[in-house]
């Protein structure tokens, strides 16, 4: 296997123990730089382990550095706690070198977060995922299949959203020109879909009891989710990433 | 001992909450190896009846059940859940919801991966070997969601045939196909039938696609009287005679449409005349829904011009209440307030919808749902009426029903057109038909010169009606 392909053959619930780890560590770290570091190292590992389509994640990007930037601005106005050194004052606004440090922690805090989820959403295959929960960490075969039926349900409930929308151009709702009256009408469109997806909710989950489905658990997988070395040495890898950025942060702030 | 595998004495069933039985003291019995069909309209328990029989009921839906089922000699109670399931494999009707996983293969692994008890390597033979003994080999890796009706009705017989069932149950397993691709898939289910030698029962409203291939028919409706190589018969319309007058009242000229950079419609002329019923058939996906919401101004047309005496046509979906907007019967009649009291009133004693005015349109049967659409559009003021596959899964009755609604609506002077697969109602009730095929109209012929053209018809995926197959020529 090419090493540009690891990432995306990880075993999605380990891949996921590790990004749920990380965050919960990161989360007790309030300088500036575990989180800038783990985000930097988030993205040459992705660099190395995945063959990541660098356009996509460039825009979703996008609103989390608004977000970021959001985070760090009220954090430096709106700061509860203004004791320590003052950086510099501006028509009666100042700020300290604390206040200074909390705001670049929780704005770079967003990035690294964001980095991991996008880490985690970009490379794993949702089926995947889910078979895998249910093989590795034991989840119940009644909630897998049923996460499962509702992802094959996307698509057609697309469409029938497109259908009621066009139905409704008929009746004159939805050309509205004001956009709350547009808003407003979500509201119609809704309990068709509702009505609807009970009814088909019901007729899958008969069609899967008359093939002997009955939620117990299941013993032999015809397409098991290996569990190898490959994915010991990235989580591995991904943790000593984590504790270095917490060492590297402690040390230098 | 008797041959019979499936056993009713005396079986009543009523839902929690019904007060009445949907059926009281049912008997009959099942022998291997036939072909059974449960035959009977809408709503008259025979879905029940087969739910009964893979054990899906009464335990998912606390029905209250009488009498006695007896399943390959055993007491039906006796099974554990999931255990007849192997012996008793059904398909139900709508493709669109029975399965769970994205492909083929992984949709047959999760059946095997239910009982179990087989091995990765058995699981592998067996979807092979199913697979090639149904001629699905070539679909084995092929998304599911991609497949046309027609084959992911195929792709869930494949999943119940997996186990090796002894009985295939089918609900209406016609009901969403097209009708040449519905012929296509009884005659695939025959040879299947004949080289495995299973029991198979159908529930079913009509039979006019079937042709000879049921050996017994249970008559569910009243008295569950049986009949040995029950023949199909089509729906029998009553003779119409046209109320088309001279006045054109629509004109749709050289319509075409892109959408996306995709030529959907090309150059679509059509001229509707006052009081006409005109048929626009044609395979799934050539364009047929497409011209009807270009021409009712859903969608915007690329070229040509649209004429109308008055509003643009009335659009009826194939699910009427996408349409509905309000929670009451009668403001939905009065939604747009184009029509004066009077006019109301008047359409809503005609279309019968005095007695259901105060319901909440969702609660109202099928049937009352078109009517209360066809009421909204008619308040509108719209001349034409477009309906889209208002036959598909509507047994006898509905058709007629619907029948007469569009006579009567035709009488009045309203214009109709109608997409249908359905070439017997078609028949009945068309002043002209309309083909189209791959976006472009492919021809206009009046309903005495069209049914016997066989090539033109199969080749726009269509059946000629079945009372009128023979004696075309």
């Amino acid at each position: 296997m090419p090493i540009k392909m690891w990432l995306h053959d990880m075993n999605p619930s380990m891949k996921f123990i590790v990004v749920i780890v990380s965050m919960l560590t990161l989360a007790w770290f309030f300088n500036p730089w575990t989180p800038f570091l783990f985000f930097i190292g988030i993205i040459l590992f992705q660099a190395v382990f995945s063959q990541l389509n660098w356009r996509l994640w460039g825009l979703l990007m996008i609103p989390i550095a608004f977000t970021a930037i959001g985070y760090l601005w009220t954090t430096i106005v709106f700061a509860a706690d203004t004791s320590g050194e003052i950086l510099f004052s501006w028509n009666g606004w100042t700020v300290t070198d604390q206040q200074w440090e909390t705001s670049l922690s929780l704005a770079f805090r967003v990035f690294a977060f964001s980095a991991m989820s996008f880490m985690f959403a970009l490379t794993t295959d949702p089926v995947k995922f889910v078979m895998s929960l249910m093989q590795q960490l034991r989840l119940s075969p009644k909630l897998a299949y049923g996460v499962m039926v509702g992802y094959q349900f996307l698509p057609v409930v697309k469409e029938e959203f497109t259908q009621i929308r066009h139905s409704h151009r008929l009746r004159g709702i939805g050309a509205e020109k004001q956009k709350w009256k547009r808003i407003v009408g979500i509201k119609r469109l809704v309990i068709p879909l509702l009505s609807s997806a009970v009814r088909r909710a019901e007729r899958a989950a008969f069609a899967m009891e008359a093939r002997g489905f009955t939620g117990e658990k299941r013993e032999v997988f015809y397409e098991p989710i290996s569990l190898n070395i490959r994915d010991g040495l990235l989580s591995v890898l991904l943790l000593i990433l984590l504790i270095g950025c917490c060492l590297a942060g402690w040390r230098l702030s | 001992m008797s041959n019979s595998i499936i056993d009713f004495n005396e079986v009543s069933f009523r839902f929690p909450e019904d007060l009445t039985p949907i059926f009281t003291g049912v008997s009959f019995s099942i022998d291997a190896g036939e072909r059974i069909v449960l035959f009977g309209p809408s709503g008259c328990g025979k879905s029940t009846l087969l739910h009964l029989m893979n054990r899906l009921y009464p335990s998912n839906c606390d029905g209250i059940l009488d009498g006695s089922i007896t399943l390959f000699h055993k007491d039906a109670v006796s099974f554990k859940p999931g255990e007849i399931n192997q012996k008793i494999a059904t398909v139900f009707q709508d493709p669109e919801s029975q399965f769970c996983m994205p492909t083929v293969e992984q949709e047959m692994a999760f059946t095997l991966e239910n009982f179990g008890h087989i091995s990765r390597l058995e699981m592998e033979s067996r979807i092979t070997n199913t697979l090639s003994t149904l001629g699905l080999t070539h679909l084995r890796k092929a998304t599911i969601q991609t497949l046309s009706g027609g084959m992911k009705q195929r792709v869930a017989t494949a999943c119940a045939l997996l186990m090796e069932p002894e009985v295939l149950l089918l609900d209406e397993p016609l009901a969403h196909l097209d009708p040449l691709t519905a012929r296509q898939y009884v005659e695939w289910l025959n040879e299947l039938q004949v080289s495995k030698s299973m029991t198979i029962v159908v529930v079913e409203h009509r039979l006019d696609l079937w042709g000879t291939f049921f050996t017994r028919a249970i008559h569910v409706s009243g008295s569950f009287l049986t009949e040995d190589n029950p023949v199909s018969s089509a729906v029998a319309f009553p003779k119409r005679s046209s109320s088309m007058e001279e006045e054109v009242i629509f004109e749709a000229h050289q319509i075409s449409i892109s959408i996306n950079n995709q030529r959907l419609l090309q150059n679509i002329s059509m001229q509707l005349h006052r009081g006409e019923i005109a048929v626009l058939a044609g395979p799934n996906g050539c364009g047929k829904s497409t011209f009807l919401k270009t021409i009712c101004g859903i969608y915007n047309k690329s070229e040509g011009s649209i004429n109308c005496v008055g509003h643009l046509p009335g659009y009826v979906p194939q699910s009427p209440e996408h349409l509905f907007v309000t929670q009451r019967v009668s403001d939905e009649i009065r939604f747009s307030n184009h029509s004066s009291n009077e006019q109301i009133s008047d359409i809503m004693e005609r279309l019968l919808l005095d007695e259901i005015q105060d319901a909440h349109p969702f609660s109202v049967s099928h049937g009352q749902k078109r009517r209360v659409v066809i009421g909204a559009m008619l308040a509108d003021q719209r001349p034409v009426l477009l309906l889209d596959e208002p036959t598909s899964g509507q047994d006898e009755s509905a058709l007629l029903e619907l029948f007469y609604l569009l006579d009567l609506q035709a009488k009045e002077g309203i214009s109709i057109l109608i997409v249908t697969h359905d070439m017997s109602f078609a028949k009945a009730i068309a002043d002209t038909i309309y083909l189209m095929k791959d976006g472009e109209l492919t021809g206009r012929f009046d309903t005495y010169h069209f049914w016997n053209q066989t090539a033109l018809l199969s080749d726009h995926q269509l059946v000629a009606p079945v009372g009128d197959y023979s004696y075309a020529y």
